[in-house]
């Protein structure tokens, strides 16, 4: 124990003494600064008209809707031929078909045969004309009434075209234990 | 010092300690230590792989989580709490406990607690409530063994020989008084059946109401009592005074006064009303520096017994303690500035920090503890050095372990989360990608708690030897203290004549704990009063209820959240930000605190029944890698139709606008909603028959209502 600390006299407690030890300078001064901090950051947001957290959201999601719209102008709408060209690519359609057995499988079966959601391999459609703008409107949107997410952003962008194709290309395989046709038939010409 | 001049007088007198009492607490600390740490580990095993569920209900991991939160702060830290308390009060106050009664009447009392606890919470008897999850019966329990507690420390107080009072005797004051009151204010419930009550707060309220209780746990169990242990026994240990009795002084009030406002910080970012969060950030980053004056106190106390900490393994578990003590209360302030909590809340971070708390302050801590008392108690010598510094190596290697694999696991889960690619959509908008990612840490935490546990074992083996080989039959032995004495001139001034005076010192702790407690949560009782008018909520139909106590038995709420926060990365996985209209009627709340699976709050109507009832059957076959445990005895069990008018009714009591018509035929409306999804999910597959009237169809009933009962939409609603 250094000399000048000294034990304060009369402190002792089963045998246990106090020094008389100041408070650290450092320590005084954290704990000055943090209430300083404090007061600073109460008063800025609550009283002098700091943003709440709902006006920080609403930017924040302003900007990242002008980021999802400048995204979604800069890919022009395709039609079916532009698409067909995807289905005779293997690579295109493997890939499709990978992220279909993760995200579709397990509503449309492991062929798209349908267990919970419909057979998407026959004649039947229940939304749209089974084209592949058709098939990625639904894709993208959803029919939420009907229990089908949405599944825009969950399925990566550069991939929805692939499994689009890769569902488009299924049509006609009649996989065992599919699912009885629902909705209306449409005439197909390829 | 008035009682050591009367001891000059040589008016001495002797008596004996109750050590009997010490020595009960110090077997139920070690019986219980390890239970707590061996369901700790099994759970830790299920998150790693999922089979470990072994699809047995009472050992699903969200029945088990609860039983080992409960098992580790209440079970193995409340009695070494009770046991150092019962040590170091009678010596620092040099009498015998008040009452032997009454310390036998705590010591059973809350040992039946502990085994209530370990039979209903495997059962499902839970409040939802986190910390706080035993059923009503159990909480009167504690509340009558609390206040036995009380009475039985404040009556040695009153008898004691030692003018004034220790800086240890100063944190068992704040503990008692203040653990009184948050477990009784947080416990009010009305109850519907035995081991069935709901809260009389919702939503919000439930909410604040919840972590003031859940952070101060944290406080006024394993901070506030632990160091009161600290100031005995670290003394004790090193043979060395205090380092600064100012400081000692400062540090406590300034602890005990801010703690209480800190609650708030679980709540960051969420429908908690602005000014309340701020509260709770800026609070507990004042408390950075009282927290570090017990440190700085208890490190600097160790000073001059450094040369100790090589040769004396009781040194090295109180000096790791205190560092790690040091350690967390820098971490927790960190993790309450609202922009470092959106990052780590609801992810393994939290776990992590937590576990430095627990492992390393109130773990080392006890067993230097334990490896102190039992030599003395048993007037003897611990059997093993060695293995003392087994224990601690090893022990320190398993917390070392698990610290670092969940901040990892934490923070990489919680960047995959926020990450937002140049196209304004989430790069990983998959949850279970997010999982998948951490998995390998959940193994390398197992890892952790293993050698923790084997550490734990070699202190059983020492112990258990030290006392078969301790010398049988000897008496206690009687002890010299000064005589009573009335002489109250020259009690001193200031804060030293304060701690004199045992009754304004409680009512002064008493005034700093309640000013904080008044101010955040009295405005918020009223609030639902002030939610704009269009605000319309729908209440739960009957089997929607009886879905959500399905929910809550479960313990879905230890994995999924329900609360989307105001922030953007959350809004784009989950929908629109909750609001607070929402949760109005939710008698308890079932935010969550962690997101070990997806948030549920908007998920109704995101799924077909179908997708659900497979899902909860056997999760694999909808999400192939999912870890959630199968929960196929749901689609066994039948739904209890009869007690639905009692809990409407009872909701209804608590303000919830069911009319006397939806009370009166809650079990109808429930069979007919659960006839139509059940019509339902047959004709999609006649196999299903045997799932009629069972309780997935009414957890179905409530998945497919959250996020429902409102038109109120939070301020950003995504693209999705």
């Amino acid at each position: 124990m250094p000399d000048k600390e000294k034990l304060i006299e009369n402190h002792d407690y089963d045998g246990i003494q106090e020094l008389d030890n100041p408070l650290p300078g450092w320590w005084l001064m954290t704990f000055y600064i943090t209430v300083i901090f404090a007061v600073i950051y109460f008063g800025y947001y609550q009283l002098f008209g700091g943003p709440t957290l709902d006006e920080e959201l609403s930017s924040e999601m302003g900007s990242i809707k002008a980021e999802q719209e400048k995204t979604e102008e800069a890919g022009e709408a395709k039609s079916q031929q532009d698409y067909l060209a995807l289905v005779s690519n293997p690579d295109a359609i493997a890939k499709g078909k990978a992220e279909f057995l993760t995200k579709c499988m397990p509503c449309h079966g492991d062929k798209g045969q349908g267990i919970i959601g419909p057979n998407l391999t026959d004649d039947y459609w229940i939304h749209g004309d089974g084209s592949i703008p058709a098939i990625l409107k639904v894709m993208n949107e959803g029919v939420l009434d009907k229990g089908m997410p949405t599944w825009k952003g969950v399925i990566p962008a550069d991939m929805e075209e692939d499994v689009a194709a890769y569902v488009y290309s299924i049509h006609g395989t009649n996989p065992p234990g599919a699912k009885a046709p629902q909705g209306q038939i449409i005439e197909h010409n390829n | 010092m008035s009682d050591a001049r009367a001891g000059n007088a040589a008016i001495t007198e002797k008596i004996y300690y109750d050590d009997d009492i010490v020595k009960k607490f110090i077997y139920a600390t070690i019986f219980w230590g390890a239970a707590a740490f061996v369901v700790g580990l099994l759970a830790a095993l299920e998150l790693a792989y999922w089979p470990a569920n072994l699809e047995l209900p009472w050992l699903t991991f969200g029945r088990i989580r609860p039983l080992h939160t409960n098992a580790a702060i209440f079970a193995f830290g409340g009695n070494i709490i009770f046991a150092g308390i019962y040590h170091s009060t009678q010596r620092l106050l040099k009498t015998r406990n008040f009452s032997d009664l009454l310390s036998n009447f705590h010591f059973w009392g809350w040992q039946l607690i502990i085994v209530g606890a370990l039979i209903t919470l495997p059962l499902g008897y839970s409040h939802g409530k986190e910390y706080a999850e035993l059923e009503w019966p159990l909480d009167i329990a504690i509340a009558v063994v609390w206040v036995v507690f009380a009475v039985n420390f404040f009556g040695t107080i009153a008898i004691r020989r030692v003018r004034h009072l220790y800086v240890a005797i100063w944190f068992y004051i704040a503990t008692i008084v203040t653990v009184t009151l948050l477990h009784v204010v947080n416990s009010i419930e009305i109850p519907v059946a035995m081991f069935k009550s709901y809260p009389v707060y919702a939503g919000v309220q439930d909410a604040l109401v919840q972590w003031w209780y859940g952070h101060n746990a944290v406080a006024f169990f394993l901070t506030t009592p632990f160091l009161g242990l600290m100031y005995y026994y670290v003394p004790k240990a090193a043979n060395r005074p205090i380092y600064s009795y100012r400081l000692s002084i400062v540090h406590f009030w300034s602890l005990v006064f801010i703690y209480i406002w800190a609650g708030p910080h679980h709540l960051l970012n969420t429908a908690l009303p602005d000014w309340a969060q701020t509260l709770g950030m800026i609070f507990s980053l004042m408390l950075w520096a009282p927290s570090w004056g017990g440190m700085i106190n208890g490190l600097l106390t160790l000073r001059g017994a450094w040369t100790k900490l090589r040769t004396d393994p009781i040194i090295k578990f109180l000096a790791v303690a205190i560092t790690f003590y040091g350690m967390s209360t820098f971490e927790g302030p960190l993790l309450s500035i609202k922009s470092v909590s959106s990052l780590a809340h609801y992810t393994d971070w939290i776990i992590g920090h937590v576990h430095g708390g627990t492992l390393g302050w109130n773990g080392f801590l006890t067993f230097g503890i334990i490896y102190y008392l039992v030599p003395r108690l048993w007037n003897t010598k611990i059997y093993s050095q060695r293995m003392m510094n087994w224990h601690f190596w090893i022990g320190l290697l398993g917390i070392l372990l698990y610290y670092i694999s969940m901040w990892a696991s934490g923070i990489t889960q919680g960047l995959m989360w926020r990450a937002i690619g140049e196209n304004g959509q989430l790069v990983y908008p998959d949850f279970v990608e997010t999982v998948m990612r951490i998995v390998p840490l959940y193994y390398v935490r197992f890892a952790g708690g293993v050698l923790f546990l084997t550490g734990f074992l070699l202190l059983i083996c020492n112990v258990w030897i030290t006392i078969a080989r301790a010398p049988k039959g000897e008496r206690a032995m009687a002890v010299e203290v000064p005589a009573r004495s009335s002489d109250v001139t020259d009690i001193g001034t200031g804060h030293r004549k304060l701690e004199a005076l045992s009754v304004i010192f409680t009512v002064l702790l008493f005034i700093a704990v309640i000013a904080g407690s008044i101010i955040e949560i009295v405005p918020t009782l009223a609030i639902f009063k002030y939610l704009p008018q269009t605000a319309k909520t729908e209440p739960y139909t009957p089997l929607e209820l009886a879905g959500r106590d399905i929910y809550i038995k479960e313990g879905c709420y230890v994995c999924h959240s329900q609360m989307i926060r105001k922030l953007p990365y959350d809004v784009l996985r989950y929908g629109a930000n909750s609001t607070l209209e929402e949760s109005m009627y939710d008698h308890p709340f079932q935010w969550g605190s962690k997101r070990t699976g997806p948030d549920l709050a908007r998920v109704g109507g995101k799924y077909p029944d179908m997708w659900h009832l497979r899902h909860m059957i056997d999760p694999r076959v909808i999400t192939p890698r999912s870890i959630m445990p199968a929960y196929p005895w749901l689609a066994a069990a039948k739904i209890d139709y009869n007690i639905l008018r009692k809990k409407l009714s009872v909701m209804k009591m608590l303000g919830v606008p069911y009319k006397d018509e939806d009370v009166s035929n809650a079990d109808i409306n429930a069979e007919k909603q659960a006839a139509v999804i059940y019509q339902g999910l047959l004709s999609q597959d006649p196999s299903l028959e045997s799932v009629k009237d069972t309780e997935v169809i009414a957890i179905i009933a409530y998945l497919q209502s959250l996020g429902k009962k409102t038109s109120q939409q939070g301020v950003a609603s995504s693209n999705r």
